[in-house]
């Protein structure tokens, strides 16, 4: 199967031409995102989460390691054909129209002009512009821009859409709206990939969620199961890469820490036969706790122990 | 090139179009254009006696006689000799923040998020910014040739060639806003170091006086590697002037050397763009 996102070791590192010092932006990021799927990528500021983003759009280029999308490699053009993307702190060109500017970018994702035509004004009223198709984007407020860049993002109807920070200086209105079109879109099948610092709306519009902080991902798992009620994280050190595989089939999340491997389990039963496998190839357990969280608590943890 | 392809090529070029239009200054370059041509027509009054001596009259002032064929290739080459010099300068002024601007964070990540190869879009914005000025310059011209055809009744097709050259060369100057604005992003940078290759051009086709005046073997070195280097803008201007006057061109070296250097130029600003992290 191909996965809609699937990186290997990932790795992205700037160097200044005139120091030569060097920034490790993404550090062997593997993350798979299955067609259909909500995915939300989180991470304080500076986490890298925009690099890997810009990565999967071949907007920068991978140091090591490589980035696909529906297997594809990201850096041919057709592997971007699937791709609906709405960057953070985007800058359309003011001098466009709302339907010049679905027009033009329409153009570029390969669609003839009679399919424009008839998708534009579907679109405009999907976003709520319908009156303002007509009116330079000059005149648009922010969240009015975010709009038409969610319907320049969904010209070509693509089966994977890319969203950096959808809902930044959107009004609560505006953000209910966008969510209920992302809801729609998840419906069809579309694969959401949100990229957000905001919490509140990655746990209650997505299913899975990695969490990346300096670079690498501190955590990944299904929200749900993060967000359990109850739970029971095994933390070890020394374990072999067999046994890290079997058990992370059977755990809801696996994250590292300092060169140690934690194991999230939604239950006691769980936990205890991987204290057991971890005892017999004489791993050291670190500890053994019981969990109840929210994604914030989940996050804090996350950034604050790696 | 398949339909797609195509689609793509005349969206980017339809953008320069726009965001040219959305910056007054081409409007100036349209405007100055619009107004020569009206005054060729309203203010400048040529009487033709016997197919050969003309009067001119300017602002109802009648000037001396003057052989007909004479005026008109005068008259035409005045207006290359403006299009090879201030016209050049304006264009590249009015061209200058066109490529640089596709650079700009929050734009450039949304062009190449699309299936589009990045040489494409370098490409495209290249050929609209041509297009453009070339636009301008063919309506400039062609539109001085027919009204001077028309009141004098000469034809001479030296005038419409020299407009491509003129083009011809802009194109060559566009490769070196096109390498600076991918390398530094910057519409001021652009500008002067287009500008710089634009003013030295006269003093290094004076190479084989400075190559005279100069002492050591090596600065003639690199007078004369400069020389063939660089595109030849004031050559150029002789050449155009040249096939307006009808005179015969015995060194057409200058044209294609040009061309050679904006092919490297061109190829070295998409090699960069392909490269660069954005």
């Amino acid at each position: 199967m191909s996965f809609a996102i699937e990186t290997e070791g990932l790795i992205k590192i700037f160097r200044s031409r005139w120091s030569g010092k060097e920034v490790r932006a993404v550090d062997r990021i593997s993350l798979r995102v299955e067609p259909g799927a909500t995915f939300g990528l989180l991470g304080p500021n500076g986490a890298g989460k925009t690099t890997f983003v810009k990565m999967l759009l071949s907007c920068a280029h991978p140091t090591a390691g490589r980035a696909m999308v529906f297997g594809r490699d990201s850096r041919q053009a057709e592997a971007r054909r699937p791709i609906g993307y709405l960057p953070e702190n985007h800058r359309f060109p003011t001098y466009m129209t709302g339907r010049s500017m679905l027009d033009f970018y329409g153009a570029l994702s390969g669609m003839d002009s009679a399919a424009r035509r008839k998708r534009i004004p579907e679109l405009l009223a999907t976003v709520g512009l319908a009156e303002w198709g007509d009116v330079r984007l000059g005149k648009y407020s922010k969240g009015m821009l975010q709009r038409v860049g969610l319907a320049q993002a969904l010209m070509h109807a693509p089966a994977l859409l890319i969203l950096d920070e959808p809902s930044d200086g959107v009004d609560p209105i505006g953000r209910r709206q966008i969510r209920d079109i992302l809801h729609a879109l998840e419906q069809q099948g579309v694969t959401i990939f949100l990229n957000s610092h905001l919490l509140a709306e990655v746990e209650l519009f997505c299913h899975d969620v990695a969490i990346i902080h300096r670079g690498r991902v501190a955590l990944e798992g299904k929200v749900k199961d993060l967000t359990a009620g109850s739970g029971y994280r095994v933390e070890a050190e020394h374990v072999p890469e067999r046994l890290e595989h079997d058990l992370r089939a059977r755990a809801m999340a696996v994250a590292q820490r300092n060169g140690n491997v934690e194991f999230l389990f939604g239950s006691r039963d769980e936990a205890n036969l991987a204290v057991d496998l971890l005892r017999a190839q004489h791993c050291e357990i670190e500890s053994v706790a019981r969990t109840s969280s929210t994604l914030e608590d989940v996050f804090v943890k996350a950034i604050n122990e790696q | 090139m398949n339909s797609k392809t195509l689609g793509v090529t005349l969206a980017l070029v339809r953008d320069t179009f726009r965001e040219a239009f959305a910056r007054k200054i081409v409007w100036g370059f349209f405007g100055c254009s619009t107004a020569l041509i009206l005054f060729f027509v309203f203010i400048m009054r040529i009487d033709v006696v016997q197919g050969a001596i003309a009067t001119v009259s300017l602002f109802g002032n009648t000037t001396r006689s003057l052989d007909v064929q004479r005026l008109v290739r005068q008259a035409h080459g005045a207006i290359a000799a403006f299009l090879f010099t201030a016209g050049m300068f304006l264009a590249v002024f009015a061209s200058a923040g066109l490529i640089p601007s596709v650079f700009e964070p929050g734009r450039i990540e949304l062009l190449l998020s699309k299936p589009v190869e990045r040489y494409h879009i370098l490409l495209g914005r290249y050929a609209g910014n041509v297009l453009l000025i070339a636009a301008n310059i063919f309506y400039l011209v062609f539109a001085v040739w027919l009204i001077f055809g028309i009141k004098t009744g000469v034809w001479t097709a030296g005038f419409l060639w020299s407009s491509a050259l003129t083009v011809y060369m802009f194109a060559v100057l566009l490769t070196v806003v096109v390498l600076v604005g991918v390398l530094w992003e910057s519409a001021a940078v652009t500008t002067m170091v287009t500008f710089g290759i634009m003013i030295v051009s006269p003093i290094l086709a004076q190479q084989a006086t400075l190559e005279r005046l100069l002492t050591s073997e090596t600065s003639r070195n690199i007078v004369r590697g400069a020389y063939y280097a660089l595109p030849k803008v004031f050559d150029l201007g002789r050449i155009a002037r040249s096939l307006v006057l009808g005179d015969r061109i015995d060194n057409w070296m200058p044209v294609w050397s040009s061309g050679l250097f904006g092919v490297v130029v061109l190829g070295a600003g998409i090699y960069v763009f392909a490269r660069k992290n954005y």
